[in-house]
């Protein structure tokens, strides 16, 4: 057990005085805060793409639930963005029960196929929105009203409720990998016939991991909302927003608790420096590279990096040709 | 009566898989289901287990109605199934494998866990329990199909040609298996190609022939059942050895 907590509390203890660390540069500090939003983004996206198996490409959706809510809430009404959050919470869950029951039953690529198209349409439909801001998109406060706003110019602040929000998903995540659901989900995602046939409610379990993981995904792009103040049809609901959680949980490990978070730490830094050197005219870039990125993860690391380092099953032992046989 | 097939049809299109098959399961027999490739033993078999939905016709498990039912739905009923090409959890340890059964009636990890131990021993998997699934061969794969049915407390396990692909010493070691099995009180309904674990296991035995059954009895007369002979070997080969008996 020593081996696995002393290496956790370490990380945890970096992990909470980062910000002083680097207590000289603002940019670093936003770096950190940016990584762990990503992470909260890929750690929801986990349950359901990771643990299930079931691979959504379309959680921009539900990301666009929570950003749209916190700022809509704000816009319409002057509530303080935080305020709108449950409602883009309550809104993806319902988001997901609707469009999981029929496409849960879609295996494989179907179901990913169906997610991109759900997603694909809440872009055109907010973009059509005025409401909603159409395609200009809203923004928050411009300046905090109050501290309930949190609206902060330092990133500190947001690094340190990005932690606490992304250390209470990963306990949850980790109470559920220990539990009955958490085997459950991984017994679908290897067979679900054979799941089912052992009295696995396989439809059910896939609908509760989908919604869970949509309204923590919710979470994540109310917090997005929160620190940026803005959000438009494409860093709200655009299809690179699901592609990101995914890769970062696939690099990482998907199915592994840290999984997402080890790729957040190597693709976020990645994406700020690439951002950084080519400018604005990176941006038909980015698809490439994530394009690339999946071909290299399918082909190579088809279960993350973590995978390499998790021996957590001995290693394959040949059975005798003839396995003990058990007279009674 | 434990479980009861009637009149059950099975039809792709315009082909009957199954046509118009009655079996009757008794509390803790076992039952051969025999049968020439393509007779629709499976097709049966899964109609049993709820993977298929049959055309016309019912299946009824302790008195009741069973034939909408879901695999799931079934499974806490308590019929357990293995399948002809194992479906094991590639990703998972042995003993992970048999804790998805043992969680259908032990809620908590600790209390499947125990159970699920308690079985890998029984069927001969004790040293295993950690090793991954994928590392077992396909004698070990099969056991632990038999492992993880077992672990959900079934009251009826249906084997899908449990021995197919096994050598002669493994097949031995898995016939003391399922008897077993059999000796705590499950009841065992077998599909199987193989005369020799038909003949050493099964009370009864039902033979399929072109989705219809042609023949049902004890395994030593349906295996002098003309029709049986002549559905195995063509009516050619039949008759030349009952020529050559007579």
């Amino acid at each position: 057990m020593m081996r696995r907590t002393l290496p956790l509390l370490l990380s945890g203890a970096l992990a909470l005085l980062y910000p002083l660390l680097v207590s000289g540069s603002a940019v670093y500090q936003r770096l950190g805060a940016l990584v762990l939003l990503s992470a909260i983004g890929a750690s929801a996206w986990n349950l359901i793409g990771g643990y299930a198996g079931q691979v959504s490409v379309g959680h921009a959706v539900f990301f666009g639930a929570g950003a749209y809510a916190a700022l809509a809430g704000y816009a319409q009404f002057a509530l303080p963005p935080i305020a709108g959050a449950p409602i883009g919470v309550a809104v993806a869950i319902l988001i997901a029960a609707l469009i999981g029951v029929p496409t849960l039953r879609l295996s494989g690529h179907y179901f990913s196929m169906a997610t991109i198209a759900v997603a694909e349409l809440a872009r055109v439909l907010v973009t059509n929105w005025e409401w909603l801001g159409g395609a200009q998109g809203i923004s928050g406060p411009a300046v905090a009203r109050t501290v309930l706003d949190l609206s902060f110019t330092s990133a500190v602040p947001y690094y340190y409720i990005f932690l606490a929000v992304l250390a209470a998903i990963l306990f949850i995540t980790w109470r559920i990998e220990k539990s009955r659901m958490g085997f459950y989900l991984r017994a679908i995602k290897d067979s679900e016939r054979a799941a089912r046939s052992l009295g696995v409610a396989a439809g059910r379990y896939k609908l509760y991991a989908y919604m869970l993981s949509a309204g923590l995904t919710a979470v994540a792009g109310a917090l997005y909302a929160i620190m940026f103040g803005f959000v438009d049809p494409e860093s709200g609901c655009g299809i690179l927003i699901s592609v990101k959680m995914l890769i970062m949980a696939a690099l990482g490990g998907a199915g592994l608790l840290f999984g997402p978070l080890v790729g957040a730490l190597i693709l976020v830094p990645l994406e700020e420096i690439s951002n950084s050197l080519l400018g604005g005219k990176g941006a038909g870039l980015t698809f490439v590279v994530y394009g690339a990125m999946i071909v290299v993860i399918a082909r190579f690391l088809p279960s993350g990096l973590l995978a390499l380092f998790t021996g957590r099953m001995r290693p394959a032992r040949k059975p005798s040709q003839t396995e003990p046989s058990h007279a009674a | 009566m434990l479980l009861e097939a009637s009149q059950l049809t099975m039809a792709f299109g315009a082909f009957k898989a199954v046509d118009d098959a009655s079996v009757r399961v008794n509390e803790g027999e076992v039952l051969g289901l025999i049968g020439p490739n393509g007779a629709g033993k499976s097709t049966f078999f899964n109609c049993l287990t709820g993977d298929l939905h049959p055309t016309s016709g019912t299946v009824h498990f302790e008195g009741r109605d069973v034939t909408r039912l879901s695999p799931e739905q079934r499974a806490r009923l308590g019929i357990a199934r293995t399948f002809q090409v194992p479906l094991t959890f590639g990703s998972m340890s042995v003993l992970d494998n048999v804790m998805i059964g043992a969680f259908l009636r032990h809620h908590a990890a600790t209390a499947a866990r125990d159970k699920a131990l308690e079985v890998i021993g029984q069927v001969g998997l004790g040293g295993f329990a950690e090793a991954s699934a994928k590392s077992l061969g396909t004698p070990g794969r099969k056991r632990l199909e038999i492992a993880r049915a077992l672990a959900s407390e079934p009251k009826v396990l249906l084997l899908d040609e449990a021995m197919a692909g096994l050598t002669p010493g493994e097949i031995r070691a898995a016939i003391d298996l399922v008897r077993q099995i059999h000796g705590r009180g499950i009841t065992l309904v077998i599909v199987e190609h193989i005369m020799e674990v038909i003949v050493s296991l099964a009370d009864r035995v039902v033979v399929f022939h072109q989705g219809r059954e042609i023949a049902r009895g004890t395994p030593s007369e349906v295996t002098r059942n003309e029709l049986v002979i002549e559905a195995y070997l063509g009516k050619r080969h039949a008759a030349k050895l009952s020529g050559g008996a007579a």
